[in-house]
């Protein structure tokens, strides 16, 4: 166990990953890393205008978890306090930041989510644009605790295309991941 | 009406009402993880104040270093609210949104929301280094 930590670290850093989290996140742990995540680009003179778009990856990314994770901890039957989980990875490679997250989702929602992001991936920037603009014209879609406009704000500010994938764990959840690249 | 006044916390704007010159003020940065909690006092204290509002210029200076794309959405339904208060009532009403040179996110979502209004004064301001 000892020994494999320091293995982990290792690969972490040959894939250039500087900050690496898994398990249940919320709202006060995204500010808090977030702080930190400015802080260190910041002190690698990272341009202010990469750093804000670096940033609103790793929110829009984070609350992403926050919102759908299928892997959810919460005191039942109450259900007051609710945690969810997922990994959430920023690191550098080729001289681009990216940032990376997963977490389970229900295999019912699989194939709309591929759909959404297929969708996504094929567009250019003026039809990103034109799409964003449209869908936060309309009402909040059903089943959304945002403005169901995450994934086109990644798309966005992103300078190349959304990468993802879903790998089924069971009968009932999958693992979603996806990258995006500043 | 009264000054009205709500501390910015990290990731939330203040959000400040001076009544002596009736200019509402957002500055900071927007990601909550539920925009409908923060904004709901702000939309229905602004419901009150557009009320009994009649000639008065009333300026909206919005300086956000950054917002998430749900807080996106809170704007444009401001935006779209003052749109239709000048557009139906005549209203004098100006929006100033102030950006840093270096913060090329914030002049573009500027810009995208002159695009979609038409009534509103709308205006890109940027700030001096």
């Amino acid at each position: 166990m000892l020994e494999s930590l320091y293995n982990f670290k290792k690969e972490l850093n040959k894939r250039g990953i500087f900050f690496c989290f898994s398990g249940p996140m919320s709202q006060d742990l995204l500010v808090e890393i977030g702080d930190t995540l400015k802080n260190k680009m910041k002190l690698e003179d990272t341009s202010s205008s990469t750093i804000i778009k670096v940033f609103s990856m790793f929110v829009e990314q984070t609350q992403n978890i926050i919102h759908y994770s299928a892997e959810k901890f919460s005191n039942q039957p109450e259900e007051t306090t609710e945690l969810s989980s997922g990994i959430i990875v920023v690191g550098s490679e080729n001289d681009h930041y990216f940032v990376l997250c997963g977490n389970m989702v229900d295999n019912e929602s699989v194939n709309t989510l591929r759909e959404q992001l297929t969708t996504l991936q094929k567009m250019n920037k003026d039809e990103l644009k034109r799409y964003y603009k449209e869908q936060r014209r309309k009402g909040t879609p059903e089943n959304s605790k945002g403005a169901g406009l995450g994934f086109i704000e990644l798309a966005r500010k992103a300078v190349k295309p959304i990468e993802f994938n879903f790998q089924e764990v069971d009968g009932n959840v999958s693992f979603f991941s996806l990258k995006t690249v500043i | 009406m009264d000054n009205w006044k709500i501390e910015a916390t990290k990731h939330t704007p203040d959000v400040y009402f001076d009544a002596n010159n009736n200019v509402l003020e957002l500055k900071g940065e927007s990601y909550p993880e539920n925009i409908a909690e923060f904004s709901a006092p702000i939309f229905s204290w602004l419901e009150e104040y557009l009320e009994q509002l009649k000639d008065t210029a009333f300026v909206v200076n919005i300086e956000l270093t950054y917002f998430n794309s749900s807080s996106s959405k809170m704007l444009l339904d401001l935006f779209d609210r003052l749109e239709e208060e000048v557009a139906e009532n005549g209203k004098n009403i100006t929006v100033n949104w102030i950006y840093d040179a270096d913060n090329d996110s914030a002049e573009e979502y500027g810009e995208e929301f002159q695009e979609d209004l038409e009534s509103l004064t709308f205006n890109l301001v940027q700030k001096d280094e």
